[in-house]
């Protein structure tokens, strides 16, 4: 199995959906499916493989590396799968929408590009991929037109001063090294010095971090997420987003190595541990932001960026346990953003078009499936016991506090509570409480929106019941990484210093809700009744003129909202207007005139001689 | 094994019947505190038999299993915690574990009580979503206090460092944090003058008020559980715990009676001024105390 045959599939099916597209649109919609689906078979299959291939046909005469190892299989595989299952869901979504086969190929382009990025093992390839990967998801995310035009514009600006911060670093490197391989790179940088490394990380923090969206560069992504189309929104909070976080990984541990990095100054003021305090910022703002937003999809955008923080705030310690959490934490992110992204489409998709939490309300009635795949998905990020959230932030949490981190772990624990403000609102708003009389007619999802939920939600619990199975490829990561090897077993992770054994926890909630349910049974059997059949101390409940779903946390919004405000956001919004402004003034001086340009040149000129005569200079 | 078994069965009827006995004890100290004769102590046990015989109404299926869901995991919670030397499953995770199904308890109530689509309810929702949030900052700085004091995150041997130091609350570093946790204590119960969310003479007791028959019963049952398991967090954390269950129960006692004669002393805050009040005091000792524990390390 050859690498460039995975990369050649990617891009060649993309492009072939295109054109099958003019064709006829129920060939492409089972092509594009069925080049999806291979690819994750074939990612798959090459677990476990670890090698390098060189191709000297080179751009700039500097020769292309492809390589897979554990971390990059890692990345591809979910890159593959969510690719997949979003593009499956798409199918009904996009269907009587206008540009469908541009939107199937920028979709292929958009997946390629990903698995191009994390197969390269060199700079010079990794930075074309990414430019694929940024450009397509521009396109895609101004796909809807309208405000999403001014969302992607607000991403693509960020991003391409992300890329040449990124560009930068990697002439730097490639000026002092000679080399953008990132195995002989790592070879080459443990002789830097200090001041050098930190140059390097401040470049590529930004160029990483703007893409991983950590604060302060996180404000593209909300209008982005929320404008794009939903199933896209789900490849791109999910892993495209992330593609930043494995940028972080390479960098820090495959290229600077662990000593190198932790060791950038001292204590409090050490790098990581300003890293780590950046990731608490990012748990803590965008989390409680998102308690006060009333787009389903702002709402999740916000998460999105709140759950960088707990990736981050794992990953930059530099101990196994917390890399490991950090990392699993990335893949878990991926499964439930990406399923309640999906759950919000299906919904969008039967309401034409409703994203608004305040219009909405108890469809669970009318879509139980995706009321199940939201709750599966929301318990996930919240990280309820039974689902992977819990596990990768046990992890996390369990870091920060043997390491000493009391401040930052409380950062991550008031986290949780806001996840759980912010996604009970959203559970509620949209599938509990009065059905409106207008979706009294609403159908359950397609079955092909059905089906990614349901596999979403599979992998949600599995992974945290079974939590060994990814633990165990990320823990060959942290080992390839130079880290000690953890003792990871099928039910979680034992250690001296406190054991996870998700199993017994499993069995004790199940046993527990059975006993429960076959108690309740001894009782008498209730009777079911109509929604508007409910007690209201006397008076009656009005149906469909009183929503108490609008204003839910009231009294907490007017307490908190004055603070919450996104002061970074303002911040390059006035920077945005005050470069207008400045552009605007130099337009009123280049009027494209010529007579004018005479009369600057002769003003120049004048200026000149003025200046001679008077002072003699030249 | 045998003995694991035995554990795992009778910690949870000791936490039931526990909090069963708090509940008839609190109407019992309540009703003369007010120089009524009040009902018999059993009152609250009579009242859940008698419910299972009466019939309830049920607005779909998440109404039915939330509240399932929601005891079944106060349960859980039980298991983990220890109850004198009894501690089955306290091997499995530890204090963030703890920590993480308390969640269930709420989050039960609140999926439920959120299909019935009733408007006193989805505000007893709100509030109590509020309210959590409110004492969860106080709380996480004294959790983390206490863990970080001891090193470690297993409930077990914050117990076991106790019985061969002095109680937490009694030695200097974890004072404050322990004053912290008696301040927000009557939150975490729901008791006055954190009432909110239950408000029985303004929202109608709130999430309990579609519920009837089994499901007011299991909800009474949670309810008990969740005294239960606000107090013994408090015993286990800051009191030394116990080497059997009675003295477990009488260290509960006390401390169960003190919050009483705060409920019967205070009226009811509104959510915004509860929340103000969590924010503000208990949070700034909890806070101090966490720094000092950081500065003494």
């Amino acid at each position: 199995m050859r690498l460039e045959l995975l990369l050649i599939i990617a891009f060649g099916g993309a492009f072939l959906t295109y054109f099958l597209g003019k064709i006829s649109h129920r060939v492409r919609d089972y092509f594009t499916v069925f080049v999806s689906c291979a690819l994750t078979g074939l990612v798959a299959y090459l677990y476990g493989n670890d090698f390098e291939k060189i191709f000297y046909l080179g751009f700039l005469g500097i020769p292309l590396h492809l390589r897979l190892n554990m971390l990059s299989w890692f990345f591809a595989v979910t890159v593959a799968g969510v690719g997949a299952l979003s593009i499956i869901f798409s199918l009904r979504y996009i269907r009587e929408r206008e540009r469908t086969d541009f939107y199937y190929l920028m979709m292929g382009l958009v997946n390629a590009g990903m698995l191009g990025i994390v197969l390269s093992g060199d700079l010079v390839s990794f930075y074309i991929f990414w430019e694929i990967m940024s450009w397509s998801a521009f396109l895609l995310i101004s796909y809807n037109r309208g405000p999403a035009l001014a969302a992607g514009m607000k991403y693509i600006v960020m991003s391409v001063v992300g890329s040449v911060c990124m560009l930068i670093g990697m002439l730097s490197l490639y000026a002092s090294y000679e080399t953008l391989v990132i195995t002989e790179l790592s070879v080459h940088i443990a002789s830097a010095s200090h001041g050098y490394v930190l140059f390097l990380l401040l470049l590529f923090f930004v160029a990483f971090g703007i893409k991983n969206a950590v604060w302060p560069f996180h404000t593209w992504l909300p209008p982005a997420h929320s404008e794009a189309p939903s199933p896209f929104s789900a490849v791109l909070s999910g892993i495209l987003v992330r593609m930043g976080m494995y940028g972080f990984l390479v960098f820090f541990y495959a290229i600077l190595g662990l000593k190198l990095f932790l060791g950038l100054g001292r204590g409090l003021y050490s790098f990581h541990h300003i890293l780590a305090w950046i990731g608490a910022i990012n748990i803590v703002i965008p989390t409680f932001i998102a308690m006060l937003q009333n787009d389903s999809k702002r709402l999740l955008a916000w998460h999105g960026v709140g759950q960088g923080g707990y990736m981050v705030l794992g990953t930059v310690l530099g101990t196994p346990l917390g890399l490991a959490g950090g990392t699993f934490h990335i893949v878990n992110h991926t499964s439930y953003i990406a399923l309640l992204f999906l759950v919000v489409g299906a919904v969008e998709y039967r309401t034409k078009g409703v994203r608004d939490l305040n219009s909405l309300g108890g469809l669970i009635k009318k879509m139980p499936i995706t009321f199940i795949g939201a709750l599966v998905g929301s318990c996930g990020l919240i990280g309820v016991p039974l689902t992977n959230g819990f596990v990768s932030k046990w992890l996390i949490y369990k870091t920060l506090i043997l390491g000493g981190h009391p401040l930052l772990a409380f950062a991550a624990l008031i986290g949780t509570w806001g996840t759980i403000l912010s996604l009970y609102k959203f559970l509620h708003n949209m599938f509990l409480g009065q059905l409106p009389e207008k979706y009294k007619n609403i159908e359950k999802a397609p079955l092909s929106m059905q089906f990614p939920i349901i596999v979403f939600s599979l992998i949600i619990i599995l992974f945290g019941i079974l939590p060994g199975i990814p633990l165990k490829v990320i823990n060959a990561i942290g080992t390839s990484f130079g880290l000690e090897t953890l003792n990871v077993t099928i039910w979680g992770i034992s250690s001296e210093t406190g054991t996870l054994n998700t199993i017994n926890i499993f069995v004790a909630i199940v046993a527990a809700c059975i006993i429960v349910w076959l108690i309740s049974k001894a009782g008498k059997k209730s009777i079911p009744v109509a929604q508007a059949d409910s007690y209201a101390a006397g008076a009656s409940v009005p149906v469909d003129k009183y929503h108490y779903t609008v204003d839910f946390y009231n009294p907490l919004y007017r307490m908190i909202a004055p603070y919450l405000r996104d002061f970074v956001d303002e911040f390059y919004m006035k920077l945005a207007k005050w470069t207008r402004g400045l552009c605007n003034g130099v337009r009123r001086v280049y009027v494209g005139d010529v007579g004018y340009y005479v009369i600057y040149i002769i003003f120049f000129l004048a200026l000149l001689i003025f200046i001679q005569l008077k002072w003699s200079i030249w | 094994m045998v003995v694991k078994i035995i554990e795992i069965i009778a910690s949870p009827i000791i936490a039931f019947v526990i909090g069963i006995f708090f509940l008839g004890l609190s109407r019992k100290i309540m009703a003369r505190i007010h120089w009524r004769y009040g009902p018999p102590l059993t009152q609250p046990l009579i009242d859940v038999i008698k419910l299972f015989t009466q019939r309830s109404v049920s607005h779909g299926g998440i109404f039915n299993l939330g509240i399932i869901l929601s005891l079944g995991g106060s349960i859980v919670v039980v298991l983990f915690l220890p109850v004198g030397q009894l501690a089955p499953l306290s091997g499995s995770g530890g204090m963030l574990v703890i920590l993480y199904l308390m969640l269930l308890g709420p989050l039960g109530i609140a999926l439920s009580g959120g299909e019935a689509a009733n408007p006193n309810t989805s505000i007893g929702i709100s509030r109590k979503l509020i309210l959590a949030l409110g004492y969860e900052v106080p709380l996480l700085f004294i959790l983390l206090s206490v863990m970080t004091h001891y090193e470690t995150i297993s409930i077990v041997k914050i117990v076991e460092e106790q019985r061969s130091a002095a109680w937490s609350l009694f030695s200097l570093p974890l004072l404050l944090p322990g004053i912290a946790y008696l301040l927000i204590l009557p939150a975490i119960l729901g008791i006055r003058p954190f009432e909110v969310v239950q408000a029985p003479q303004e929202i109608s007791s709130g999430p309990m008020v579609e519920y009837g028959g089994v499901f007011l019963a299991l909800a009474q049952i949670q309810h008990a559980f969740s005294l239960f398991i606000g107090i013994a967090l408090f015993v286990n954390l800051f009191l030394g715990g116990a080497s059997n269950p009675a003295i477990f129960f009488l260290k509960m006692l006390v401390v169960f009676i003190v919050e009483l004669f705060i409920n019967a002393a205070f009226p009811r805050l509104r959510v915004e001024q509860a929340v103000k009040y969590l924010w503000r005091w208990p949070t700034l000792v909890a806070f101090i105390g966490l720094i000092a524990i950081l500065i003494i390390r």
